[in-house]
């Protein structure tokens, strides 16, 4: 090998590990956000998930606080913030900063319609004295469950406990002793092949959800929309939030023709949806970006809100007036005289 | 005295080391290096107009009016250009001069006369041609990911990035073996590569049945970290009509086994065939 062939290899090859190098810093400082393209299998607290569950959801809340589209839509609404401070000085949990992602689960014992909240696991960086102190304040007792924690606000309402450092579970207060009691079975919904198989296909977006139609419907849809969809067993969506957002759904039919039949279906609405929207081009703009494709039993939308259609949403919504609350009138001392 | 036959004088390694050794050089500064580099070079140059677009506050490229973020145009560039367009390209030009050269060149002879055995040459000129072509192309990935891509976004692309490298690595791999030994087997290899390249591999992708098994990019397009772009009618056909893509296990496997046969066969030919010179 000549001098110039090794020095020709030298220089490629260093391109290359600086560069990869670099990449793997910058990765590192940022989080690797998109690790699960190497063989994701869902956030770890999912081995506090049942494996019964029925839907099952993931939220990156850093992301999507730090997102642009965030930003855009809390300028846009000034008083969406009230909620947040006022959450903020009763737990001393800031939700831009202290919590990195949720996971939401129902399974067959805490269904929605129920009344019953979803069971959310949160991580993040909590401040567990006063969080317990508020709830026990508000009336909450503290019970001792296989050795965790447990505060109980309300037994159908809300329990809390702190699986981990760092690692909450929120809901209802069965729904909370169940995942202690999962995951120290191992029978997590890391288990459910059909619900894993979902999550490892999308669990790399900023938010995902994965659900039996059903389950996510709860048999609200009206008689007259449910009759006109085909058979539909599993829902999966998943989205990228930063300037803009872009989503993907997709829906797993019972069978190859209901896939087809469901495909015609989203076709017309698209159809529909143009022709109604002619006068706004930025949701011509958004429906031009719908991309609808099928392969076998499944059905995927793909869409992108880009930023320019989340500025003239934001514009739309400040356009709108306000409800005014006008102020009462005063009480008449006495019934006017007729 | 007779001479021991040349399989027994040397190891098969170190006679493949040997001919690595001697082909790298030889590959690196021929005349095909000038034409790997342009090839090469040209998203280079278009991932550097492109930061410089929009450093001045242009988008460098807009759909349908709407501004095309720069990881989807990374994606685009690895699919468009280097997929589809140089890794076959090159995987061709080189893959099938690797033997077929030596014998436009009548200089097989010295070759298959040292004391190596003949399927290390193969072997040999093969692993070159990889070292060669990957040092080339995955660099030229890496330049133009940093051009393109904000250090903003490096945290969500970067695995895909890492994922795009090992394809394309795989894809000069599977290529390169597949040419050797349509080099090694074959009068005039280049113009069957081409039409396997760009007559082959594009036609029976675009049909339905069973016959785009019979093609590398099959197999190369699952693995492939980013959305298939379908900008005109033909990616539209190629990707939303007639795609069942194959698992990604399938296709590694398969690459995997294309690899493996294509070098066995191609050493076998090598061994076998009685290479006449033209006067």
């Amino acid at each position: 090998m000549t001098k110039r062939t090794r020095l020709f290899l030298a220089v490629a090859s260093g391109i290359l590990v600086v560069g990869l190098g670099s990449g793997l810093v910058a990765a590192y400082v940022g989080g690797f956000q998109n690790l699960t393209l190497i063989g994701g299998d869902g956030p770890a607290e999912l081995a506090y998930v049942p494996a019964d569950s029925r839907i099952v959801a993931y939220a990156d809340i850093r992301d999507v606080m730090g997102s642009e589209v965030r930003r855009k839509l809390s300028a846009f609404d000034q008083g969406a913030n009230d909620g947040a401070s006022k959450f903020k000085e009763q737990t001393g949990i800031d939700l831009e900063t202290d919590i990195d992602y949720v996971v939401a689960s129902t399974s067959g014992m805490s269904e929605p319609e129920q009344g019953k909240p979803p069971l959310v696991l949160a991580k993040g960086r909590f401040d567990e004295v006063r969080i317990e102190g508020l709830i026990r304040d508000q009336g909450g007792v503290v019970e001792d469950y296989k050795g965790a924690r447990l505060i109980v606000a309300d037994e159908r309402k809300l329990a809390l406990v702190f699986l981990e450092p760092g690692l909450v579970a929120i809901g209802a207060a069965d729904a909370v002793r169940q995942s202690i009691d999962t995951k120290a079975a191992g029978s997590s919904v890391k288990g459910n092949d059909e619900v894993m198989r979902l999550v490892r296909d999308i669990d790399d977006g900023d938010a995902w959800v994965v659900a039996r139609f059903d389950a996510l419907t709860g048999g609200r849809l009206p008689d007259a929309v449910a009759s006109q969809l085909p058979p539909i067993n599993w829902l999966s969506a998943r989205g990228f939030i930063n300037s803009g957002v872009e989503g993907q759904l997709r829906v797993e039919t019972r069978d190859e023709t209901s896939a087809k039949n469901l495909q015609d279906v989203v076709r017309g609405f698209m159809a529909l949806g143009r022709l109604q929207t002619g006068q706004h081009p930025e949701i011509v703009e958004f429906l031009n970006s719908v991309q609808l494709s099928g392969d076998g039993k499944t059905v995927s939308l793909s869409f992108s809100l880009p930023p320019e259609m989340i500025d003239a949403l934001g514009a739309l919504r400040a356009q709108r007036p306000r409800p005014r609350t006008t102020p009462a009138a005063p009480k008449p001392d006495a019934a006017p005289a007729l | 005295m007779t001479a021991p036959p040349p399989a027994q004088s040397t190891s098969f390694v170190t006679g493949a080391w040997r001919v690595f050794g001697m082909s790298i050089g030889e590959m690196l500064w021929s005349r095909r290096t000038i034409f790997m580099a342009l090839v090469v070079g040209s998203p280079v140059l278009v991932a550097l107009v492109a930061r410089i677009v929009q450093s001045a506050g242009i988008a460098p490229l807009r759909v349908n009016g709407v501004q095309v973020d720069a990881v989807s145009m990374f994606g685009a560039m690895i699919w468009i250009l280097f997929l589809s367009f140089i890794v076959p390209v090159l995987g061709v030009f080189y893959g099938t001069s690797l033997i077929a050269d030596e014998v436009d060149d009548k200089t097989i002879t010295y070759l298959f006369t040292r004391p190596v055995r003949r399927g290390a040459v193969v072997v040999g000129k093969y692993m070159a041609y990889l070292l060669c072509t990957a040092l080339v192309v995955l660099p030229s990935v890496m330049i133009v990911y940093f051009l393109m891509v904000p250090f903003g976004q490096i945290p969500a692309s970067f695995i895909s990035l890492v994922v795009d490298l090992g394809v394309l690595g795989l894809g000069l791999a599977a290529y390169g073996a597949l040419f050797a030994l349509v080099g090694a087997a074959l009068r005039r290899p280049l113009i069957i590569g081409l039409v396997f390249v760009f007559g082959w591999e594009l036609v029976t992708l675009l049909l339905p049945g069973y016959l785009k098994r019979l093609t590398l990019a099959y197999y190369l397009q699952p693995l492939v970290p980013h959305a298939m772009p379908t900008g005109d009618t033909v990616s539209l056909l190629q990707g939303a009509l007639f795609r069942e893509p194959p698992s990604v296990a399938m296709s590694l496997g398969c690459l995997a086994l294309a690899i493996v046969a294509s070098l066995v066969l191609a050493v076998r030919v090598a061994e076998k065939r009685e290479y006449i010179l033209e006067q």
